[in-house]
């Protein structure tokens, strides 16, 4: 009966548990705070243009409930094809909010269904931090797990797609990502069915979310395939794996969007050979232990042959005959990465889908991205089962990273947990003697919350020491050689670092990631004041007010889904750019003449054009600058009419000016843009029709438009819209007086030299007193 | 093997060339009327797709005035004393394309591919005022070519595919660019995989390098610093390895931060392998050695992190504008 070692015990991890507790929090609430930026700065309002078709589709959930919304019919989008959203949205993101807002108001808390969808990343990225946490612990330790919570909190790679306002798949996909993945690493240790149930359930959540699932059922197979290679086999793995494959594939297909996808399609297929391999695998040990030796090894090489041939056989024969659809587009982009850029414009012609250079890692990740090698390096050194999967997961996800932006993203997360190793690896080492004396003036020292967590957590960490494996060695030594005096500088340095790193964090949330692009904001420069543009909604205010309920709007697809969103009028293209050939028609109705558009405008039954144009303010993303990919994905569909070199000079050079190709000065998009532009004088000094986004004078002032008025343009010009004629109120030409007498087809004059007079043949003879003769 | 069976054919190109060339300088001198020009260049272009053509057959079939076909032709400067490499490249794109036209259906005698080289017909070249090689040119079945009738190759490039559109775009053909399969990839990995798989035979006695887990960590660790210094970048956009100002300086970093130099990229890698190095070693210096030695790896850890992690961010500073921040110096 000892009792006090027990107290003491129990004392401790009361302590630690607190600790953890708290910097857990504080780290939700600093990732919360710092995501508000565009709240206060402008207002609680949805961003750019996927966040709005999900506020949409949510609103219309919310109001007509799950079914309903499951069989949706949006007949006011892609008109006049129309979209069946319930079935081609990942409807997590809109079950999550909705769940919400019911439960708010069960509890008699009524908020407005637009502030969930405003506030849902945020309130996300605490859990995310919290995943990571529990993540990471399985993976190293726990000190490491609240570096990597702290740093997720607050690291902008993730912070660009979880803004407050910014109410898109990514902003609970990642939760859902790391807890799916903590709950495999736990079911890998464990081998327990629960868990890998629960990481099944986790990842069918996921699946409702996000596209991006695919690199979890990609990711997990190639951790158990690594394993096995590696010789690593065990029984633990046969059931967390066949227990996840099987429920996760049968989860997965409950998604509409999803449908048979998992058994259809190549990018499934990696994991449903790994599960055979398993399984023979699994078959093979087990006759191991009951066959004879050599009766094994006949038994092992015939039946491996057979078996590897007939898997590839049966791939070939399926994929052959279109049972299993090939690699899609966006998934061999990643592979051959010349693909997108020859094959598919719509999916170069997004930013988004670009390469990525050093430049943003750096700016998005900062230090951590210099120290997450050193975590990779030291799982390596130290590999455990688990440790081979964080490995996997950062090799894969670096690569990714790199070939496109946008997954940046999904390398954000890893880099964490693996700078997290790296530097509580660090701070063990130095903050080994004497800690409790130097974490007062530490604490005091370091002002930002993440280094109070920091340095607060190395506590914990050193209590804990004795349990972990590496930390052993560690301890072993007791005089390093290392003087105090060197270790203090080197921890001042590393908090120097991780200091400047939450400073960092801070200003590019601030600078880059927190403008809704829907309200855009710029400094003048002479009085230093805040000038704010809202012409987009106001633009689209306009529209819902002024024109009929079921006018259609035809405009570029990047504002579809702000035009149904916020103008709730019926658009032709919209950001869910699934039919191309629709895409190309609009391309090509705006760079034809306005003669030729008219035709297809008419065929598309538009009533209304809307444009946005920078010129006047020097806006860089507007539809002259984005005309160049119209042009290409028209051509695409239309060679024989549009041509891409038709729009360059002879020099190869795209021009707006007078020495433009006559095919852009003509076309519709120019003609909308620059309508009645070349009467505007911006400056004083300067000429008239300056155009400030492409610094030139526009090269065709003084034109008319035929088939289309002007119905309004907002205060800064950013959008204009146009109405389309009917056929009877176009201004016909005029024509002089003295033109429009029409000489007969067929009038042969009969006057000749003798008979000048006419004369009126049969004409009645009067004679007096006489009838007359008919 | 490849090229030894191109310079055969070429020599064969080159005999087969001459014959023609005894055969038709007989006829030329009188002036050939159209269907014998057609019928010579259908027989030209049954032994080899792509015409090579010198000064006086140029005039001929190209220039002169009774044509009722299209001629596309590339001048270049094959000659390797021309030093042109693009024009190797140029040859090969344009080869394809020639082929692709030739065994393809929709072949007829409305278009003839020809080149005429530097050495062969400089008069050509004065003829066309041109200075510069290669150039490919359309001559149409009708007139003279336009300003359009020249391929801007700064533009679009000269991959058989961009060929082809031009060659669409100005006489309304279509060819369907067929490549003969190029088995270089293919052999270099079937060469790898061999190369490793004797590697690994020779050494089976002694396979524990496999398990070397430096091996593997650096590997790992290699790969993780090519993708965050933007090789992939490098790979995909191909930008050049330094920028030469006008002043004549050489810029080795890119000045915005939407792009990026090649040897940029070696530097932040080189950095970035600095300050890992440092970290590692600051970590190792944890472990029990002999004395010195850990505070020798401490104080070198620790040097290495910070200044090379400042010049990281000082050069992330030279390219983004109004950054404000900066460790230990600018």
């Amino acid at each position: 009966m000892n009792r006090t070692p027990k107290m003491l015990n129990s004392k401790v991890a009361g302590y630690s548990s607190l600790i953890t507790f708290a910097i857990l929090l504080i780290a939700w609430l600093a990732g919360f705070s710092s995501r508000l930026f565009a709240v206060i700065r402008f207002e609680s309002i949805i961003h750019e243009f996927d966040p709005w078709f999900n506020y949409r589709a949510t609103a219309y959930m919310v109001q007509n409930g799950w079914y309903n919304f499951l069989n949706w019919f949006d007949e006011r989008a892609w008109y006049p094809l129309g979209r069946i959203v319930g079935g081609t949205v990942y409807p997590g993101l809109m079950i999550t909010s909705g769940g919400i807002h019911w439960l708010l108001h069960v509890l008699n808390i009524p908020v407005h269904i637009r502030d969930i969808c405003v506030f849902l990343a945020p309130i996300f990225s605490g859990l995310t931090s919290i995943s990571t946490y529990l993540l990471t612990k399985e993976l190293w330790s726990a000190g490491a797990g609240l570096f990597a919570a702290s740093f997720i909190a607050i690291v902008p790679g993730y912070i660009s797609r979880s803004v407050a306002g910014s109410y898109d798949n990514e902003g609970i996909a990642i939760f859902a990502l790391q807890f799916t993945y903590f709950l495999w690493v736990r079911s890998v240790k464990t081998g327990s069915v629960f868990w890998s149930a629960a990481a099944a359930l986790s990842y069918f959540y996921m699946v409702s979310a996000w596209g991006g699932y695919v690199f979890i059922i990609n990711l997990i197979p190639l951790h158990v395939f690594v394993l096995l290679i590696m010789g690593r086999y065990s029984p633990r793995l046969l059931t967390s794996y066949s227990t996840f494959y099987i429920l996760g594939l049968l989860f997965s297909m409950q998604i509409p969007f999803v449908g048979f996808q998992p058994i259809r399609t190549s990018e499934h297929m990696a994991a449903l050979g790994v599960f055979v391999l398993l399984m023979a695998v699994a078959t093979l040990r087990h006759l191991q232990s009951v066959l004879s030796r050599n009766e094994f090894r006949k038994l092992f090489i015939v039946g491996g042959l057979l078996v590897g041939v007939g898997v590839f056989v049966a791939v070939v024969v399926l994929t052959m005959l279109g049972v299993v659809a090939p690699w899609s587009g966006r998934f061999y982009s990643l592979w051959d990465t010349g693909y997108a850029k020859i094959h598919i414009p719509i999916i170069a012609s997004v930013s988004e889908h670009q390469p990525t250079t050093w430049f943003s890692f750096f700016f998005d990740l900062h230090i951590l991205v210099c120290a997450f090698p050193v975590g990779v390096w030291y799982c390596i050194k130290q590999i455990n089962d688990e440790r081979v999967f964080v490995v996997l997961y950062a090799i894969s996800a670096v690569y990714f990273a790199g070939v496109m932006v946008r997954l940046m993203l999904t390398l954000t997360p890893v880099v964490c947990m693996l700078a997290g190793v790296a530097f509580s690896g660090l701070l063990d080492v130095f903050l080994q003697e004497d800690s409790s004396k130097r974490m007062g003036t530490a604490i005091s020292a370091a002002t930002e919350v993440d280094e109070a967590e920091d340095s607060i957590e190395k506590k914990t960490l050193y209590d804990k020491a004795g349990k972990l494996k590496h930390r052993t060695k560690h301890d072993a030594q007791q005089d390093t050689g290392v003087s105090s005096n060197l270790k203090s500088i080197v921890i001042l340095a590393v908090l120097m670092l991780l200091m400047m790193f939450a400073v960092h964090c801070t200003w590019v949330t601030s600078n880059a990631y927190s403008s809704p692009s829907i309200v855009l904001a710029f400094h003048n420069s002479q009085d230093g004041s805040r000038n704010i543009l809202d012409d987009f909604r106001e633009a689209y205010y306009w529209l819902s007010q002024n024109t009929a309920d079921d006018a259609r709007v035809m405009s570029w697809w990047d504002y579809g889904y702000q035009i149904a969103g916020m103008a709730n009028r019926t658009t032709l293209v919209d950001n869910n750019t699934w039919n191309n050939s629709h895409i190309a028609l609009v391309g090509k109705a705006m760079s034809s003449t306005e003669e030729k558009s008219y035709e297809i405008m008419t065929s598309l039954d538009v009533d209304y054009v809307l444009v946005i144009f920078g010129g006047v303010i020097g806006y860089s993303g507007d539809d002259i600058n984005k005309f160049l990919w119209m042009v290409r994905i028209a051509e695409g569909e239309h060679p024989k009419d549009i041509k891409e070199s038709d729009y360059f000079t002879d020099r190869g050079e795209f021009r707006v000016d007078a020495e433009g190709a006559p095919a852009l000065l003509n076309c519709l998009m120019y003609k909308l843009s620059y309508y009645r532009f070349g009467e505007l004088k911006l400056d004083y000094r300067g000429p008239s029709g300056y155009d400030r986004t492409r610094n030139a004078v526009i090269g065709n002032k003084d034109f008319d438009l035929t088939y289309l008025e002007e119905a309004y343009t907002t205060e800064h010009w950013l959008v204009r819209i146009y109405r389309v004629k009917k056929p009877h109120e176009f201004n016909r030409p005029s024509l002089k007086t003295k033109e429009r007498t029409i000489p007969p087809a067929n009038f042969i004059s009969r006057k000749n030299s003798k008979r000048r007079k006419g004369y009126i043949r049969n004409r009645p003879v009067v004679v007096k007193g006489k009838r007359t003769l008919k | 093997m490849r090229l030894l069976h191109k310079t055969l054919l070429s020599g064969l190109l080159v005999v087969a060339l001459f014959a023609i060339y005894a055969a038709a300088q007989s006829k030329s001198k009188t002036g050939l009327s159209l269907s014998e020009k057609v019928q010579n260049l259908v027989d030209m272009n049954a032994k080899k797709p792509l015409l090579r053509f010198n000064g006086p057959k140029f005039r001929e079939y190209v220039k002169s005035a009774p044509r009722n076909y299209s001629m596309i032709v590339m001048l270049t400067a094959l000659a390797p004393s021309r030093q042109c490499q693009i024009c190797r490249h140029a040859h090969d794109e344009f080869a394809i394309v020639a082929n692709s036209y030739r065994f393809s259906s929709t072949y007829s005698n409305k278009l003839f591919f020809a080149m005429v080289d530097f050495d062969d017909g400089s008069e050509v070249f004065q003829l066309l005022r041109l200075n510069t090689a290669p150039v490919f040119m359309h001559f149409p079945a009708k007139g003279k070519p336009k300003g359009a009738d020249t391929m801007d190759i700064h533009r679009v490039g000269f991959a058989a595919d961009s060929i082809a559109k031009f060659v669409a775009e100005r006489t309304d053909i279509t060819i369907r660019i067929f490549r003969p399969p190029n088995y270089s990839g293919t052999v270099a990995m079937i060469t790898l995989v061999a190369l490793v798989g004797s590697f690994l035979y020779i050494r089976r006695n002694n396979l524990e390098f496999l398990y070397n887990k430096n091996l593997w960590g650096a590997i790992a660790v290699f790969f993780c610093f090519a993708m965050i210094s933007g090789q992939m970048w490098n790979h995909i956009r191909g930008p050049p390895l330094v920028h030469k100002s006008q002043n004549g300086g050489v810029a080795y970093i890119h000045g915005s931060s939407q792009g990026q130099l090649v040897v940029e990229t070696y530097i932040v890698m080189f950095l970035n392998a600095m300050i890992v190095l440092g970290m590692i070693l600051l970590i190792e210096s944890g472990t029990p050695k002999a004395h010195n030695k850990n505070r020798i790896m401490a104080m070198t850890g620790l040097v290495l992190l910070t200044v090379f992690f400042s010049f990281l961010l000082s050069v992330f500073r030279s390219k983004a504008q109004g950054y404000p921040y900066s460790f230990l110096f600018k």
